[in-house]
């Protein structure tokens, strides 16, 4: 009765300290990663960004006044007040007003996408590592005929036949990353299914699901999470390139890609502002999504053997 | 290694079945697929005996494995567009994917190594951060953006670099006419520059970022340790003790890596004139020819899987622990 | 060993450096960048303004029309007017031969024009499409070795014009080949002989030493270059002596180049967002309110075309007055003019009033993109000018090849299409065929306005041309008033040319390289 008594306080010390000590390890690593504070601080702006675009915004995304086309930043009207805070487009939309709202695209893509692949993915991972064998086998398989796609062909074969839009564009990109995070699930599944609490779990008559989701999940969400965060980039910039091609949203609605990809003709005019602005709102995104997804893969370091 | 690969054959065989099945399914998802095989003018006759010539009225399955049985036989119907086979059109263009494709993946890997081992070598000197700032920045530049730059502040000012265009290499050697080929062998290299190093800028940020790691990792072993102790200079440690092992991850990539740079490949062939395969994919987006658009993935896919299994072979033959898993 | 090996390597690099070519093009070429390649080299199957150009050089025509309407002759010499105006016969020079050696001669002409509407063939494209069907083409015969006869089912003023469309090719050549063949392995009759067709890179040829027209470029080459930018870039560096297609965007930056600068010419192409006169659209609100020619003669005072023009394609122009060219456009009708005012007061007065959110009716407004000069913003900027009045309108901007065309040429494109029609300055007659009948294929609002259509039967069975001239005006007012156009502007075109070469740019989109010279 003592040495369980003994027992039950050590553990709940250690359940503390374990407690307090990872919230501590959190902000330490963050903060000492500095280049990851400033990369999140700016995630919180530009989803601010996205959420208040129609507030903060001085003009309507897409009216266009073709006799103002292309004025240089800080343009301003005949009273002298600055119209156009970033320069307008070729068609005399305000720059500013379509950059905040492209950030509205970018982060519903880029989240979005990332939720129905990480979904998809998590799931047929899960399962595979779970009951192995024929499951197994056909998942992975699956996994490899979907990596025998490059992702570009597969978006554009979708894309054709089934026609712009955001939903398909989210669908396609999406599905286009479910094996990343699959792989990492099967993985962590498997070394994770040995574990007591799972054989408790077991024990205890608790279905395959839950199992599944309920305990095992929460264990290995880590390394997908920083997986998920290298996504969002590689999606935002697949955007870009889907807009180059013609593939990416409907004209109104304003996208980072597509305001980079309609600028290609004004580079040479020296009109520098109309690629600068969404390419950097771009450039620092993708960054910014890069460098948390490091941090984190670092921060979880001795948990994980590979991640990419 | 013969059982290896006789163990992975299956397994390759049933990676092209997917493929052609999710190939078979796209067409097949937009509703009746005759009305892309039909040109704009055919009339209510003329497309219901395209359908019948097609074999669109038969039954999904016997569809699935005539077409199938089309794909073994490398025929794809004809270009809507070229009014010719899709093949032949393909055949065409293939060989100038190939030479930039080759040439961006030469430059990704080889131009990682120094980069990655000098970065790891100068662990947390600015050197190193400076080169890892520049190799994130290459993870997060789109590529059309770097090729258009790279046109208008590169080869415009610099005379000798060409701007865009081709000078086939490969296409007379396959063809037979091996002089010409050799004799363009430079020209054809030096227009190669700009448009491989687009393609290849993000897979070599990338790949410089994992040899860096992997060096760090394999620097901090017992054997390089005891190398150091025993005298020997840095540089020697590095090369003949650290680089064998460090570049294996690497390896494990190049499958990939080929697969995700022909997404850069598409755009890229666009901007700089490049007449490839990626270019042909664009232009039969934009003309809605779908037979092309089906082949063209359909043959990329199977390079892609045939290229992952040559890999996945030099890589059983270098690394002894996987031929036994 | 090492030296030996270092000088392996020296020689080596050397050699690969000097043998590199560099792109300039030599004395004896002319380099010409466009933004498309063709899709095959059969001279029956034309379907775009590229490729017609690229094979002008090729395949001989009867004869050459210039700008101004003259004939020049081409492969033929000399023609002649049966009585009842239906049968054209030409006489072929002598001597003419194909690329392979044949002999050119009337027979070949006449398997020509047959092998056009070989009905196994199935060609599709300018000839079997468009010209064919204004000639009502009956059949072509040779009556003799340089003699050879059209037959048409109808006089036709413009049948000169028309026929001089069609590529002429031999007959031996030609039978032999296969559809596929044909469309790689073109054998001409024109100026300049087919070299090689690197797919989606060049086609190049080379000129002929007996050619019936003189050219001066020994060899010729037409590159693919889509991306604009990289066009442009191309033409600075002296790389391609001319561009077609310039972007308005770049225009200055050519201009400030010391290599090449933009020729800027008002071209013919006449440019218009249709109204839909057909009964399946008369069922929304918008589709019946066009339909009332009070509505459209308010919006044409709706939109600023002159701004349009002077912004998105950095050429001033005049607004249209009607379907034809400027210079023989009616004589006193101006264009009418900028006024939201006034299209919001005729609109009122029409029975279309705002409504409480401001809107008086809704319309689509469909278009394709990258077919014409800065098509998606100028389509962008009407909607623009649309909403500004009250009609608010749906920009459906689609893709160009595969979803616009067809809607198109089923007349299925509506209530409101953006659309741009090729045209010619010599004749009016020409611009007008566009609506010579109301089932003519480029009448595509289905007009049918009897005041209007009346006029050919005037026009087609007078030979006086002060009788015709008259009529076309009197046709032209209607159209004027309450035709089915929204009228836009005439295409500009730019052209950058090298300062290496010199250069005559037409203002009919059509190419010649054949006076083309070194500066």
């Amino acid at each position: 009765m003592n040495n369980n008594a003994l027992k039950k306080n050590e553990l709940i010390d250690n359940f503390n300290n374990k407690k307090s000590s990872k919230y501590i390890n959190f902000f330490k690593s963050l903060f000492s990663y500095k280049w990851a504070v400033v990369s999140i601080i700016w995630l919180i702006i530009i989803i601010n960004t996205a959420i208040f675009a129609n507030i903060i915004s001085p003009h309507d995304p897409n009216r266009n006044n073709i006799m103002e086309r292309v004025a240089p930043p800080l343009a301003q009207d005949k009273q002298g007040n600055i119209k156009y805070l970033i320069g307008s487009d070729g068609l005399g939309r305000d720059s500013f007003t379509r950059l905040l709202y492209g950030a509205r695209v970018s982060l519903i893509v880029g989240f979005a996408s990332v939720f129905v692949g990480g979904f998809i993915g998590i799931s047929l991972g899960m399962i595979a590592g779970y009951y192995g064998k024929l499951t197994d086998d056909v998942i992975m398989r699956l996994a490899d005929i979907q990596l025998a796609f490059p992702f570009i062909l597969l978006a554009i074969l979708f894309l054709v036949v089934l026609g712009e839009g955001l939903i398909n564009l989210i669908l396609v990109l999406g599905i286009g990353q479910w094996v990343t995070y699959a792989r990492i699930a099967r993985a962590q599944t498997i070394s994770q299914k040995e574990k007591e609490y799972v054989e408790a779990a077991k024990a205890l008559g608790e279905s395959h699901t839950s199992i599944i989701f309920g305990s095992i999940l929460p264990n290995i969400l880590a390394p997908l999470i920083v997986i998920a965060s290298f996504n969002v980039a590689s999606v935002i910039l697949a955007e870009a390139s889907l807009s180059f091609l013609g593939l990416g949203v409907p004209h109104n609605i304003p996208t980072w890609g597509a305001m980079l990809a309609e600028s290609r003709d004004h580079i040479f005019a020296k009109r520098w502002w109309l690629p600068f602005f969404p390419g950097m709102a771009i450039l620092i995104t993708v960054l910014a999504f890069n460098i948390i997804g490091d941090w984190l893969r670092d921060y979880l370091d001795p948990r994980l053997k590979e991640v990419e | 290694m013969f059982i290896y690969i006789l163990r992975r054959l299956p397994q390759t065989i049933l990676v092209i079945f997917g493929v052609t099945l999710i190939t078979f399914i796209a067409l097949q998802i937009g509703g009746d697929p005759t009305y892309l095989f039909v040109s704009e003018r055919a009339s209510a006759e003329e497309i219901e005996l395209t359908r019948i010539k097609l074999g669109f009225d038969r039954p999904l399955y016997i569809q699935y494995f005539s077409y199938l049985f089309n794909i073994m036989r490398l025929d794809f119907g004809d270009s809507l567009y070229y009014r010719q086979p899709a093949m032949d059109v393909i055949l065409e263009t293939l060989p100038a994917t190939i030479e930039l494709t080759l040439f961006a993946m030469f430059i990704a890997i080889f131009g990682a190594i120094p980069f990655g081992i000098f970065a790891a070598i100068k662990r947390g000197t600015w050197i190193d951060g400076a080169l890892m700032a520049v190799a994130m920045l290459g993870q997060s530049i789109p590529s059309f953006w770097l090729g258009i730059m790279s046109i208008i502040y590169l080869s415009l000012p610099i005379s000798w670099l060409p701007i865009s265009g081709h000078v086939p290499f490969l296409m007379p050697i396959f063809q037979g006419n091996f002089i010409e080929g050799i004799k363009n062998f430079p020209t054809t290299c030096l227009y190669l520059i700009l448009p491989g190093f687009a393609v290849a800028f993000y897979s070599l940020s990338r790949n410089a970022r994992l040899i860096r790691s992997s060096m760090l990792e394999v620097l901090s072993q017992d054997y390089v340790r005891t190398a150091r102790a025993k005298g020997l200079s840095e540089y020697a440690v590095v090369i003949n003790h650290a680089m064998r092992n460090a570049w294996l991850p690497v390896v494990t990539i190049i499958g990939l890596e080929f697969g995700f740079m022909l997404s850069g490949v598409v755009v890229v062939e666009v901007i700089f004139a490049w007449p490839g395969l990626g270019r042909l994919v664009f232009d039969s987006i934009s003309h809605r020819d779908i037979p092309l658009v089906q082949a063209s993935v359909v043959v990329i896919a199977l390079i892609v899987i045939i290229l992952n299994l040559i890999v996945d072979l030099v890589y059983a033959k270098l690394d002894p622990r996987i031929k036994l898993s | 060993m090492k030296k030996l090996l270092t000088g392996l390597i020296a020689g080596a690099s050397v050699l690969f450096v000097s043998s590199i070519g560099f792109s300039a093009p030599s004395d004896d070429t002319f380099v010409v960048g466009l933004p498309t390649d063709t899709k095959g080299l059969e001279p029956a199957q034309i379907s775009s303004r590229h490729t017609a150009n690229i094979m002008k050089h090729m395949f001989g025509t009867l004869f050459f029309i210039s700008e101004k309407g003259t004939l020049d002759p081409n492969l033929a010499e000399s023609y002649s007017v049966s009585d009842d105006a239906k049968e054209y016969t030409f006489v072929l020079k002598d001597g003419l031969t194909c690329h392979d050696g044949e002999a050119l001669t009337a027979e070949d002409v006449a398997y020509t024009f047959n092998r056009v509407v070989d009905p196994e063939l199935a060609f599709v494209g300018n000839s079997a499409g468009f010209v064919f069907p204004s000639i009502d083409f009956q059949s072509a015969r040779a009556d003799s070795e340089l003699e050879v006869t059209i037959v048409m089912g109808a006089p036709n003023h413009v049948a000169l014009g028309l026929i001089s469309e069609v590529y002429v090719h031999c007959k031996d050549s030609y039978e032999k080949m296969s559809k596929e063949e044909a469309a790689e392995n073109p054998i001409g009759s024109g100026a300049y002989e087919f070299v090689k067709w690197d797919k989606g890179s060049q086609i190049v040829m080379k000129k002929v030493a007996n050619s019936a027209v003189p050219a001066n470029f020994e060899n010729l080459i037409w590159r693919v270059i889509p991306e604009a930018s990289t066009r442009t870039a191309e033409l600075i560096a002296g790389n391609v002596d001319m561009i077609t297609n310039a972007s308005p965007d770049q225009v200055d930056v050519i201009d400030a180049s010391s290599t090449a600068k933009v020729q800027k010419v008002s071209g013919t192409r006449r440019m218009y967002v249709g109204f839909h006169q057909g009964e399946e659209y008369a069922v929304t609100e918008g589709g019946k309110a066009i339909q009332k020619s009070e509505v459209r003669r308010a919006i044409q005072y709706a939109v600023d075309v002159e701004a349009i023009c002077a912004n998105l394609l950095n050429a001033p122009c005049e607004r249209a007055t009607g379907l034809v060219n400027p210079n023989n456009a009616h004589p006193t009708l101006k264009p009418y003019p900028y006024n939201p005012e006034i299209a919001e007061y005729l609109l009122d007065q029409a029975g279309y009033p705002r409504d409480a959110n401001g809107v008086r009716f809704e319309i689509t407004l469909e278009a394709g993109q990258g077919r014409y000069l800065n098509d998606k913003n100028v389509v962008l900027a009407i909607c623009q000018y649309l909403d500004d009045i009250g009609v608010k309108t749906t920009c459906d901007i689609m893709d160009w090849s595969s979803v616009y065309v067809p809607k198109i040429r089923k007349k299925e494109a509506g209530p409101m299409f953006f659309l741009g029609s090729g045209g010619g300055t010599w004749n009016p007659l020409y611009d007008m065929s566009d609506l010579a009948t109301v089932e003519s294929g480029p009448n595509y609002t289905k007009w049918d306005n009897p005041e209007w259509f009346k006029g050919w039967k005037v026009i087609n069975n007078s030979m006086d041309p002060f009788v015709i001239r008259r009529e076309i005006d009197r046709m032209l007012e209607v159209f004027y008033n309450e035709g089915p156009w929204l009228l836009l502007y005439f295409q500009p075109d730019f052209y950058g040319v090298s300062n290496r070469v010199k250069w005559q740019e037409r203002r009919d989109e059509e190419v010649d390289i054949f006076d083309a010279s070194l500066r």
